[in-house]
C-alpha cells in the first residue's frame, strides 16, 4: 500500500547561494591547496620543489585574492560586510570565517612578498616594463628566511582554519542531508588539493619551456589525490547504502532517485578514474590532467552547492536550476574569471612566470 | 607587442570583472549612500496596520493614513462582501478581506446593529473574536486588486484602428464615442454603419413577412456576464428605454442545464430557481458535478461550511466528479469521498439510485402523496410535489404529456380560462375518486393508471409518479452502473446513505451538468431530492434567502415604471420559445409537415447567448446589426464559438457594429469596434444579492471606495457603463432617463442623470423594505467607514429621513437579515424562506413539448439517455470511441477565474497541464510533464500533461482559466502606447478552443443541450497524442 | 513510510446495512492518528506572550487566500512566498478511492530551537521573548546562511530588501491587537492563532482538545516547531516523496 504522490501546487525556492559561492569555494580551495604546495620548495627549501612551489604560490595568491571578492558578491548586502566584525556571532562558522579569511589572505600576501622580494628586486634591476614598480615593491629585496617562516606559519594556520571553516560551514547544515556528512570537509580538502595541483600544471604549461620534472611530480601527486577521492567517494556510497550512517543514507536517498544526479555520479567517477589513470600512466600529459583535475574540483563544488539547493527540503521531487545570464549567473562567473586574469597578468607582469619558475636559466 | 596584448587582456579582465560585479558594486554603493527603502527593522515592507485594538478593552483606534470600507468583490460570481483597506496617501488598495456583516464572507455574520467601530473589534485578537468571527476573502479575492492598476486596463474610450481583432486602437473622447455610436456613418472607412439611433426602429418589422419576429430594434443585442448589481439599470436602458428584446446574461454557458433541469422541477422556466444544501446543518450531501471548496457558488461560504462540517464530524459528503478537485481532503478522511464518474452519465447514476430507493422502500411516499402545500403542511411537510397529479398519457392526444385539468372533466371553472391557473389539476383521493387537488386534505394516490372519459373519449391518465417510476425502471441498476462507470455496490451504497439521514441529506449539482445530456441529468438530481422530501427542511435542500430589491416599484422610489416604458416584443434571438408559436410552424403545418423546423427551438430555456451566434450569422430567426458586450467574454467561455464564428465576428459586413463596455480587453471584445472603459470592482456601484446558498436575505452595497481610474466625462463622471447609458439616453432622448427620469413614491419626478441618482434611490428602497426600515448611521459610523465622502451626494439625492439609512447600508456594506432568520421561528426544523409552489415531478412544460427538429415529445420527468446532439443522435454514434477514445471535461480552477490571469495568484500556479490517468498515459508514452497534442473533431492543441490518478480513466480533465489570448497575453497598441509584453500569460490551454459544433445542425452551432440550449463543455470526444 | 487507515471515528459497524456502505469506509486516508506519537513540545514561557499557530488541515480547502494575503500584507516580491499551501494528488493502491487531495499550509514554524538562528554570522536572526523568530533588517548582510539552515524552506532572500525574509507571524499586526493576515482571511478556518501563555485562549483550548492528534513537521529535526497541525500525515511530515509540481517559478528580475 504505497502512496503515490503528485504535487499539483507548490512553489520552488530559488537557490540562495548563487554560483558566487561555488567560485569562492573553488578559488579558496585551490588557494590553500596551492599554498601547501609552496611550502616544500620555499620554506623547507627542497630544491626539486623550488619551481613547483613558486608556481604554486602564484596560484595561491591569485586565487586567494579573487576568492573573497566572489564571496563578497554572494552577500545580498555586500556593503554591510563590516557587520561581520561589528556583530560577531560565535555560534556561526561563517562568522568565524570572516576572521579566518583575513588571517589567511593577509598571511599569504606577507608570505608571498617575503618569498618574492629577491625576485622582484632582480626584476627591477634587469629592467623592462614594470621593472620600476617591481623594484619599488621589492623594498630592498633582501631574503629574510625567519620572517618567511613566520609568515608561512601564520598563513598555514590561516589555511587550516579556512579549510576547516569552509568544510564545517557547509557540513553543519543539517537541513541539507547532502551537505550534512562528515565526509564533506574531507572531500573539499582532497579536491582542493587536486585543483591546486591541476592549476600548477596549467601554470607550468605556460612557461616558455615547461618543466617536465614538475609535471611528473605533480602528476604523481595528483594521481594520489584522485585515488583518495575515489576512496572517499566509495566510502560515502558504502555508508549511504549500508545504512550504517544515517546522515549518509539520507544524503544518498535524496539524490539517488534523480536521473541527473545519477548521471553526475557516473560522470564524476569516470572523470576521477580517467584523471587517475592518465596521471599514473601518462604523467607527461600535464595540461590535460591539470584541466581534468580543475574540472572535477569545480564540478564537485557546483553539484554540492547548486545541485544541493535543487533538493527541496519539504516539497516533492527537485527544483530545477538554470544558470541565469546576468551577474547572478554566467556574467558573474565571467567577472570572476576576468578578475582572476587581471590578477594573473598583474602578477606575471611584475614577476614573469618564467622567472618565478626559475626556468629562464634553462 | 606581446606586452601590449597582455595589457589588453588584463583590461578585458577588468572590464569583465566590472560587469560581473556591477550588481555587487551597486549594492555596496546603495548601502553607503543609504538608499532608503522605507523598511521597518523587523517588519520590512509590511504594511502599517489599518487600525489598533486594545486587547484589554476592545477599544479601536484607526490609522489616519488608511481607510477601511465595506463593499463588494467581483473576483468571481460569488460577489462576496469585502473589507477594503486603502492607503489614503496613494489611493491604492493595500489588502482586502471579508465584511463581517456579510454572510458570504462570515458565518455567522454580525447583526446590522453592531456599529462599524465594533465590527472592527470583532475581527481582532480582542477576546479571540477574530477567530470565531473570521471574515474572509479567498485567494482570488485577495489577488483581484492587482487588476486596478493593471497595465492592461482600458482607461479611455477606444476605437479600433485597422481590421477587427488587430490589437490596434485609438483613444477617443467620450463625446466622440457617443456621437459615433449614436449617429453612425462611415466610421472606419469601410462604408456606412448604422448608429444606435437608426437601429432603434420600434415600428418596422425585421421581416415584413414574419412580423412575429418583432421590430428592427431587436437587431441590437446585448450580452452581459452576471448581475454585478447594475444589471437592472442595464435592462432599464436596453430593454425598457431603448427597446430591444435581446438582452441576455451568461447563464446558458455558465450552468444553464442545471438551472433548466432545476427549473423543470420547480416549475419556473424563466426564473429557474434552485436550492442548495443547508451545509450548516446537513448530515449527508451528494455533490454531483459541483465541487464545493474548489469552485461553486457561493465559493467561499460553501468551502468554509464544508470545512467546518467535515472537521466537526457532522457532515459526510460524496463528490461525484470525473476529476479530483479541492473538494476532497484526505486529512478529513472518511467524512468526504470522491467517486469518479464517466462524463455526462449522471442521469444513469441517479436513476440507478432511484431504482434502489424504489425497491427498498426508501422513497418517501407519504410526502409525495400530498397534492397541495396545505395538505403537506397539515402533515408536517414544508413542501409538496405533483407526484400524485394525473397526466394525460393517451398517445396522439393534443394534451399528451400535460396534466389532466378540471375543465377537461367537465368541472365548472366559471369564467376562468381553460388550462389557465384557475383550471384545477386533478388527483385520485384515498377513496379512489378523481378530485381537484385542492379538495384533497390528506394523501392522494401515487399509483394510478386509468382511463377517464373526456367528452366521450376514453383517455389514459397516470400519475406523474407512475411515469417517473416507468422511467426509473427502464433499466436495471446493473445497467445503470455500467453506463456511468460506477460499481453497482457504490450506486446502491449511495442510495442507501442518501436515504438514511431523514431530511438532513441533499443532492446538488452545477457545472458538471454541462454535458450533452445535461438537462435530464440535472432534472434527475433535483428529483432525487424530491423523493426524500428534503425541500425547505433545516439541513436539507433549502432556498436562497434572496435580496432586498433596489430596482423595484419600491417603498421610496419607483425604479421600474416610467412613462414611455417599452415592453419589448418579438421572438428572441436565442429561439428560447416553443417552435409551435412561430410563423414557420404555422406555415409548415399548413403544408402538412410541421417538423422539422429549420433549426432548434428551446422552450425550456431562458435567453441563450449560446445560440445567438448561430442565429445571427445564419439569419435564423434573424441577424443582429449591433452587438453590445458588457463584461462578457463569450468567445473564451463558450466551447467551439471562436473556432466556428471567430471569422464571422471579424467581418463587419456580417455584424456591422460591436461595442464593448469593459475595463479590460478580453478574447471577445478584442473584436469590438469601440470599447467603453468601465469601473473595476471597488471603483463601481451596485446592489447585489447572494446568488444562492445564503438562507437569510442579503444585499451587498457596492460603491466606489477608491477613485475610479478611468477618464472622466465632461461633467466629471467617470466613463463607465452608467455614464455611457446616461449619455446615450440623452443623445437619443429616451424615456425613463434624464431630469425627470425617476419618480419617488408619491409620483414626483426626480432626476436620473448620474450613477448616484440610481443607486442611492435603490438604496432607499432597500433601507425601507421589510417590516421595519433599517436604523440610522451614526456620525461615527459615517466618519469611520469612509461613507463621509458620499454624504453630499446622499443628502442631495435623498430625503431628510432617508440619507442616514442609506448611509447605514454603505457603512455596513449592505443590508443583511439576522442570522437567526434562516429557520422558521415557529417551526425551527423548517427554513424560513421556503419555496411554496409545487415541485413538478412530471413537468408538463417539458413533457408536453416537442423537439422542433424531430417532432418527438420530450420526456417529462427524470430520465436517462446518452449524451446526444440536437436531433437525438447519440454523440458516440457520430464520434465512436474507437476514433475518439477520450472524453474531455473541464473544471474550474480552484484559484483562477476566467479573468484573474494577470494577478499575483497566477504566479502560484501559472499554467494548467491537462490531467491524464496514469493508465491512459502509459500506453501513449506520456509521463508527468510530457508535451502532448489534444484533439477533438473541431481542433487540436498542444498541451502539457499532468499524470495522476485524480481523473476517471478515459477522461482528460482541463482546468478552466488558462490558455488566454488576451487580458494581457497579447500586447495591444493604444495610440502611441503599447501594453507590456506578458506573453507568459498565454500559458496553458482553454478547452473551449476545442469545443465541438453539432454535426446534425445545418447552422453548425456549437454543441448545446437539446432541451436547455446550454453549452456542452463536458464529455467532448477527444484524442491525445504524444507531441 | 506507511499510509495507514484511520480507524473510523464513529463506529456504525453495528448497523445492519453497514456492509453496503463499506464503499465509504476503509479508504486509506491520511492522518495516522493510530499509534500514539508523543505530542510535540509546546513551548510556553514565563513571558507575556508566546505566539503559536495551529493548522487544522481538515479545514483547509487549498484556496491560497492565506498565501496571497500574506503577499499583499507583507509586500512579498513576485516569485517569493512566506507561506504557501502545498497541494497534492495522492493515490493509494488497493483502495476504494483511486486518489485524493492533500493540502498542507506551510510557513515558518517559529521553532523553539531554530536552526536558522545559530548560523547567522551577525546575529541578525533571533528568537524574541514572545517566541517569534525575526530578522533584524538593520543588521542582516544577506548571506543566506539561515536560508540554507532552515529545514522547512521557510526563508528566502527578499530581492527588494536584499535581506533574509520569512514569516514574522505578522508581528506588526499582533502588536496592535490584530491577527496575522493569513489567519484573518483563512476561508476554511484552518489557521488558528493565539498565545500559548493565555490559558483561556481559543488556541490553548483547541490544542488541549486535540492533544493526541497534534503533529509538527520534521519532528526528528529537533527544532521544536510552534506551528502545530491536526491531520498531518506521516507521508507529508518530512520531505515529500513524489513527483514535483510542473511549473517554474516566476521571479521578479533578480
Ligand atoms: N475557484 C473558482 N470558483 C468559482 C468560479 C471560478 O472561476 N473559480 N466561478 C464561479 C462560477 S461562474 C460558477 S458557475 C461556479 C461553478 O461551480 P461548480 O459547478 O462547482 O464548478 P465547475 O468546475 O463548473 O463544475 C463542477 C465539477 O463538475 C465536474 N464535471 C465535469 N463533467 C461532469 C459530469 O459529466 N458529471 C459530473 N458529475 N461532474 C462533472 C468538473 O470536473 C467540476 O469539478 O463557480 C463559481 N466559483
Ligand atoms: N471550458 C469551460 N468554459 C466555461 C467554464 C468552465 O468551467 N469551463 N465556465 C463557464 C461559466 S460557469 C461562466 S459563468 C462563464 C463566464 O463567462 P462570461 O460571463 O462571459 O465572462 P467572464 O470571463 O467571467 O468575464 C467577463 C469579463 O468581465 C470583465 N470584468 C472583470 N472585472 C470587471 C469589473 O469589475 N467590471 C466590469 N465592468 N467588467 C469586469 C473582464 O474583462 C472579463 O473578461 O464561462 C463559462 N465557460
Ligand atoms: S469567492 Fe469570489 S467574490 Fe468571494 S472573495 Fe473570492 S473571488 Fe471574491
Ligand atoms: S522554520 Fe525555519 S526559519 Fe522558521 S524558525 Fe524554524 S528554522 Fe527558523
Ligand atoms: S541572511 Fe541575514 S539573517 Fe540570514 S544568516 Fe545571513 S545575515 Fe543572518
Ligand atoms: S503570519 Fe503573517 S507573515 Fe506569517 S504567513 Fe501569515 S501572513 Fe505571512
Ligand atoms: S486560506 Fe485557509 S483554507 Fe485557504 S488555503 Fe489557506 S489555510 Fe487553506
Ligand atoms: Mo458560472
Amino acid at each position: 500500500m504505497n502512496p503515490q504522490i503528485v504535487e499539483t501546487v507548490n512553489v520552488a525556492r530559488e537557490v540562495a547561494w548563487l554560483p558566487w559561492a561555488v567560485q569562492y569555494f573553488f578559488l579558496i580551495g585551490i588557494s590553500y591547496g596551492a599554498f601547501l604546495l609552496s611550502l616544500p620548495g620555499l620554506v623547507w627549501r627542497k630544491p626539486q620543489w623550488k619551481s613547483i612551489s613558486h608556481l604554486a604560490l602564484a596560484v595561491a595568491l591569485i586565487c586567494g585574492l579573487s576568492a573573497p571578492v566572489a564571496l563578497l558578491a554572494d552577500l545580498h548586502q555586500p556593503g554591510r560586510f563590516l557587520n561581520f566584525y561589528l556583530h560577531f556571532n560565535p555560534s556561526s562558522w561563517m562568522a568565524w570565517g570572516a576572521w579566518f579569511i583575513p588571517i589567511y589572505v593577509g598571511g599569504l600576501l606577507l608570505y608571498s612578498w617575503l618569498a618574492w622580494r629577491p625576485m622582484l628586486a632582480q626584476h627591477g634591476r634587469d629592467g623592462g616594463r614594470y621593472a620600476r614598480l617591481a623594484g619599488l615593491l621589492a623594498y630592498g629585496g633582501h631574503e629574510s628566511p625567519s620572517a618567511l617562516k613566520m609568515a608561512a606559519l601564520i598563513t598555514a594556520v590561516g589555511a587550516v582554519l579556512v579549510a576547516l571553516y569552509t568544510g564545517a560551514e557547509v557540513m553543519v547544515v543539517a537541513a541539507r542531508p547532502l551537505w550534512n556528512t562528515p565526509w564533506l570537509p574531507v572531500q573539499f580538502v582532497v579536491t582542493a588539493l587536486a585543483g591546486a595541483l591541476g592549476m600548477v600544471l596549467l601554470f607550468n604549461r605556460m612557461l616558455s619551456s615547461p618543466d617536465r620534472r614538475t609535471v611528473r611530480t605533480v602528476s604523481r601527486l595528483l594521481a594520489w589525490t584522485q585515488l583518495l577521492a575515489l576512496f572517499v567517494g566509495a566510502s560515502w556510497l558504502l555508508l549511504g547504502l549500508s545504512g550504517w550512517s544515517e546522515v549518509h543514507s539520507m544524503a544518498l536517498a535524496q539524490v539517488a532517485p534523480a536521473d541527473n544526479w545519477r548521471l553526475l555520479a557516473v560522470w564524476a567517477v569516470l572523470a576521477t578514474v580517467v584523471t587517475f589513470l592518465l596521471a599514473w600512466k601518462r604523467p607527461g600529459s600535464g595540461l590535460l590532467i591539470g584541466l581534468l583535475a580543475l574540472h572535477s574540483t569545480w564540478m564537485m563544488r557546483w553539484s554540492i552547492f547548486m545541485g544541493g539547493q535543487e533538493v527541496p527540503k519539504t516539497g516533492a521531487g527537485y527544483y530545477s536550476y538554470q544558470l541565469p545570464m546576468g551577474p547572478e549567473g554566467l556574467l558573474g562567473i565571467i567577472g570572476t574569471l576576468g578578475l582572476w586574469i587581471f590578477l594573473f597578468i598583474a602578477l606575471t607582469s611584475l614577476l614573469p612566470l618564467n622567472r618565478l619558475a626559475g626556468s629562464e636559466s634553462h | 607587442m606581446k606586452i601590449e596584448r597582455r595589457e589588453l587582456i588584463a583590461a578585458g579582465g577588468l572590464a569583465a570583472f566590472a560587469a560581473g560585479f556591477s550588481q555587487t558594486l551597486g549594492r555596496m554603493a546603495d548601502s553607503v549612500v543609504g538608499k532608503s527603502t522605507g523598511e521597518k527593522r523587523l517588519h520590512g515592507h509590511s504594511a502599517e496596520p489599518e487600525y489598533q485594538v486594545d486587547v484589554a478593552t476592545g477599544e479601536v483606534r484607526l490609522n489616519p493614513n488608511q481607510q477601511v470600507s465595506y463593499t463588494g468583490c467581483l473576483g468571481c460570481t460569488t460577489l462576496c462582501g469585502v473589507r477594503v483597506r486603502i492607503d489614503k496617501r496613494t489611493g491604492n488598495v493595500i489588502r482586502v478581506t471579508g465584511n463581517p456583516y456579510n454572510p458570504l464572507s462570515t458565518e455567522p455574520h454580525l447583526p446590522m446593529n453592531v456599529s462599524f467601530k465594533e465590527s472592527l473589534a470583532a475581527l481582532s485578537r480582542y477576546q479571540d473574536k477574530g477567530l470565531a468571527g473570521r471574515s474572509t476573502a479567498c485567494g482570488r479575492g485577495n489577488a483581484a486588486l492587482d487588476q486596478i492598476n493593471s497595465p492592461f486596463r482600458v482607461l479611455t474610450p477606444l476605437k479600433r484602428v485597422g481590421p477587427r481583432n488587430s490589437g490596434k486602437w485609438e483613444p477617443i473622447s467620450f463625446e466622440q464615442l457617443i456621437e459615433e455610436v449614436v449617429e453612425g456613418g462611415d466610421l472606419f472607412g469601410e462604408g456606412y454603419v448604422d448608429g444606435l439611433r437608426a437601429l432603434r426602429d420600434l415600428e418596422t418589422p425585421i421581416d415584413p413577412g414574419n412580423p412575429a419576429l418583432g421590430p428592427k430594434v431587436n437587431q441590437v443585442g446585448h450580452i452581459v456576464s452576471v448581475n454585478d448589481g447594475r444589471d437592472l439599470l442595464g435592462r432599464r436602458f436596453w430593454q425598457n428605454a431603448y427597446g430591444t428584446l435581446n438582452y441576455v446574461g451568461h447563464g446558458s454557458y455558465c450552468g444553464g442545464s442545471w438551472r433548466s433541469g432545476s427549473g423543470a422541477l420547480f416549475g419556473d422556466h424563466r426564473g429557474m430557481p434552485h436550492g442548495k444544501p443547508d451545509l450548516a446543518n446537513a448530515e449527508f450531501v451528494l455533490f454531483i458535478g459541483t465541487a464545493p471548496g474548489n469552485a461553486g457558488n457561493p465559493f467561499k461560504r460553501t468551502g468554509a461550511m464544508l470545512a467546518q462540517g467535515r472537521a466537526d464530524g457532522r457532515l459526510e459528503y460524496v463528490v461525484i466528479d470525473p476529476a479530483l478537485t479541492n473538494a476532497d481532503n484526505r486529512a478529513a478522511g472518511e467524512q468526504g469521498r470522491w467517486v469518479p464518474i464517466r462524463p455526462g452519465t449522471d442521469g444513469a447514476l441517479l436513476l440507478g439510485m432511484m431504482r434502489w430507493l424504489l425497491e427498498n422502500d426508501r422513497v418517501n411516499r407519504a410526502y409525495l402523496s400530498y397534492p397541495t402545500l396545505k395538505a403537506a403542511q397539515a402533515h408536517g411537510e414544508p413542501s409538496f410535489t405533483t407526484a400524485s397529479w394525473l397526466v394525460v398519457t393517451e398517445p396522439g392526444h393534443p394534451r399528451y404529456g400535460r396534466y389532466l385539468r378540471g375543465s377537461m372533466m367537465g368541472l365548472d371553472i366559471g369564467d376562468a380560462e381553460a388550462f389557465g391557473d384557475k383550471d384545477p389539476y386533478l388527483a385520485v383521493d384515498a377513496q379512489g375518486n378523481i378530485q381537484p387537488v385542492d379538495a384533497i386534505q390528506g394523501e392522494a394516490r401515487l399509483q394510478v393508471d386509468m382511463q377517464v372519459d373526456v367528452k366521450g373519449q376514453a383517455l389514459r391518465v397516470r400519475t406523474g409518479f407512475e411515469l417517473l417510476t416507468d422511467s426509473i425502471r427502464s433499466k436495471t441498476i446493473a445497467e445503470y452502473a455500467d453506463e456511468c462507470g460506477i460499481p453497482v455496490e457504490v450506486v446502491e451504497g449511495l442510495a442507501d446513505k442518501f436515504s438514511s439521514h431523514g431530511r438532513k441529506a441533499c443532492a446538488v449539482a452545477h457545472g458538471g451538468m454541462m454535458s450533452g445530456s445535461g438537462f435530464y441529468n440535472a432534472y434527475s438530481v433535483v428529483t432525487l431530492n424530491a423523493l426524500i422530501g428534503n425541500l425547505n427542511w433545516k439541513g436539507g435542500f433549502v432556498m436562497n434567502g434572496g435580496g432586498f430589491r433596489d430596482a423595484s416599484p419600491g417603498p421610496r422610489y419607483d425604479l421600474v415604471n416610467f412613462p414611455g416604458k417599452i415592453q419589448p416584443k418579438g421572438i428572441p434571438l436565442g429561439r428560447n420559445v416553443p417552435y409551435e408559436r412561430t410563423n414557420e410552424f404555422r406555415k409548415k403545418k399548413e403544408q402538412g409537415q410541421a417538423y422539422p423546423a429549420q433549426d432548434g427551438w428551446f422552450p425550456g430555456a431562458p435567453g441563450l447567448a449560446t445560440e445567438w451566434f448561430a442565429s445571427t450569422f445564419h439569419g435564423y430567426p434573424y441577424s443582429l446589426k449591433a452587438l453590445i458586450l458588457w463584461m462578457a467574454n463569450p468567445l473564451y467561455g463558450i466551447p467551439g464559438l471562436r473556432e466556428r464564428f471567430g471569422k464571422d465576428l471579424a467581418d463587419p459586413s456580417k455584424l456591422p457594429l460591436i461595442i464593448s463596455i469593459d475595463p479590460l480587453i478580453n478574447e471577445s471584445n478584442a473584436f469590438a469596434d469601440y470599447i467603453v472603459p468601465d469601473s473595476l470592482m471597488y471603483e463601481g456601484w451596485g446592489w447585489t444579492s447572494a446568488w444562492n446558498g445564503v438562507p437569510t436575505k442579503s444585499m451587498t452595497a457596492r460603491w466606489p471606495v477608491i477613485e475610479p481610474r478611468q477618464a472622466k466625462t465632461a461633467d466629471g463622471q467617470p466613463v463607465s457603463m452608467e455614464s455611457f447609458v446616461f449619455a446615450l439616453a440623452k443623445a437619443m432622448d429616451l424615456p425613463g432617463f434624464g431630469k425627470e427620469g425617476l419618480r419617488d413614491a408619491d409620483g414626483r419626478p426626480v432626476p436620473l442623470e448620474k450613477a448616484e441618482d440610481w443607486y442611492f434611490r435603490g438604496g432607499a428602497n432597500i433601507a425601507y423594505l421589510g417590516a421595519k426600515p433599517v436604523g440610522d448611521a451614526t456620525d461615527e459610523d459615517i466618519a469611520m467607514s469612509g461613507v463621509d465622502k458620499l454624504l453630499p451626494g446622499l443628502k442631495a439625492a435623498l430625503k431628510e429621513d432617508e440619507w442616514r439609512k442609506v448611509a447605514m447600508l454603505y457603512s455596513r456594506g449592505g443590508r443583511y437579515e439576522q442570522p437567526s432568520g434562516a429557520q422558521d421561528a415557529e417551526n425551527p426544523q423548517w427554513q424560513n424562506h421556503r419555496f411554496k409552489a409545487s415541485l413538478w415531478v412530471w413537468s408538463e412544460h417539458i413533457g408536453g413539448a416537442r423537439n422542433a427538429v424531430t417532432g418527438k415529445h420530450y420526456p417529462g420527468c427524470a430520465s436517462w439517455s446518452r449524451p446526444a446532439f440536437l436531433d437525438g443522435t447519440p454523440m458516440r454514434e457520430v464520434y465512436p470511441e474507437q476514433d475518439w477514445p477520450f472524453l474531455l471535461i473541464s473544471f474550474k480552477s480552484a484559484l483562477q477565474n476566467s479573468y484573474s490571469i494577470a494577478t499575483r495568484i497566477t504566479g502560484l500556479h501559472p499554467e494548467n497541464p491537462v490531467i491524464v490517468h496514469p493508465e491512459d498515459a502509459a500506453p501513449l508514452g506520456l509521463k508527468n510533464g510530457s508535451k502532448a497534442r489534444l484533439q477533438t473533431p473541431n481542433g487540436m492543441m498542444e498541451c502539457t500533461v499532468l499524470v495522476h490518478a485524480g481523473v476517471m480513466r478515459g477522461v482528460i480533465a482541463v482546468e478552466h482559466g488558462y490558455g488566454h489570448r488576451e487580458l494581457g497575453a497579447r500586447s495591444h497598441v493604444m495610440g502611441d502606447k503599447t501594453q507590456p509584453d506578458r506573453s507568459d500569460l498565454k500559458a496553458g490551454v482553454n478547452l473551449n478552443d476545442l469545443g465541438i459544433v453539432d454535426p446534425t445542425r445545418s447552422s453548425r452551432s456549437p454543441w448545446v443541450d437539446a432541451v436547455s440550449g446550454a453549452a456542452v463543455r463536458q464529455g467532448l470526444p477527444g484524442r491525445l497524442m504524444a507531441a | 513510510m506507511s499510509f495507514p487507515c484511520r480507524p473510523s471515528v464513529r463506529s456504525r459497524e453495528d448497523r445492519p446495512d453497514a456492509g453496503r456502505r463499506m464503499f465509504l469506509r476503509g479508504i486509506p486516508v491520511v492522518t495516522a492518528a493510530a499509534a500514539a506519537m508523543p505530542a510535540p513540545a509546546i513551548a510556553g514561557n514565563g513571558g507575556k506572550h508566546r505566539w503559536a499557530m495551529l493548522v487544522d488541515i481538515r479545514k483547509c480547502i487549498g484556496c491560497q487566500a492565506c498565501t496571497v494575503a500574506c503577499i499583499q500584507e507583507n509586500a512579498v516580491p513576485e516569485g517569493s512566498f512566506r507561506t504557501v499551501v502545498s497541494t497534492y494528488s495522492v493515490s493509494v493502491t488497493d483502495s476504494g478511492q483511486p486518489a485524493g487531495t492533500y493540502v498542507l499550509p506551510r510557513l515558518c514554524n517559529h521553532c523553539d530551537n531554530p536552526p536558522c538562528v545559530p548560523v547567522c554570522p551577525v546575529g541578525a536572526t533571533f528568537k524574541q521573548d514572545d517566541g517569534i523568530v525575526v530578522v533584524d533588517g538593520d543588521r542582516c548582510v544577506g548571506c543566506a546562511y539561515c536560508v540554507q539552515a532552515c529545514p522547512y524552506d521557510a526563508r528566502f532572500i527578499n530581492h527588494e530588501t536584499g535581506k533574509a525574509d520569512k514569516c514574522t507571524f505578522c508581528a506588526h499586526r499582533l502588536e496592535v491587537g490584530l491577527l496575522p493576515a493569513c489567519v484573518e482571511t483563512c476561508v476554511g478556518g484552518a489557521r488558528i492563532f493565539g498565545d500559548l501563555n493565555d490559558p483561556d485562549g481559543e488556541l490553548n483550548r483547541l490544542l488541549a482538545e486535540n492533544r493526541e492528534h497534534l503533529k509538527v513537521l520534521k519532528p526528528e529535526a529537533g527544532t521544536s516547531p510552534q506551528v502545530f497541525y491536526i491531520g498531518l500525515d506521516e507521508s507529508f511530515q518530512g520531505k515529500v516523496v513524489g513527483e514535483a509540481a510542473l511549473w517554474k517559478p516566476r521571479h521578479a528580475a533578480v
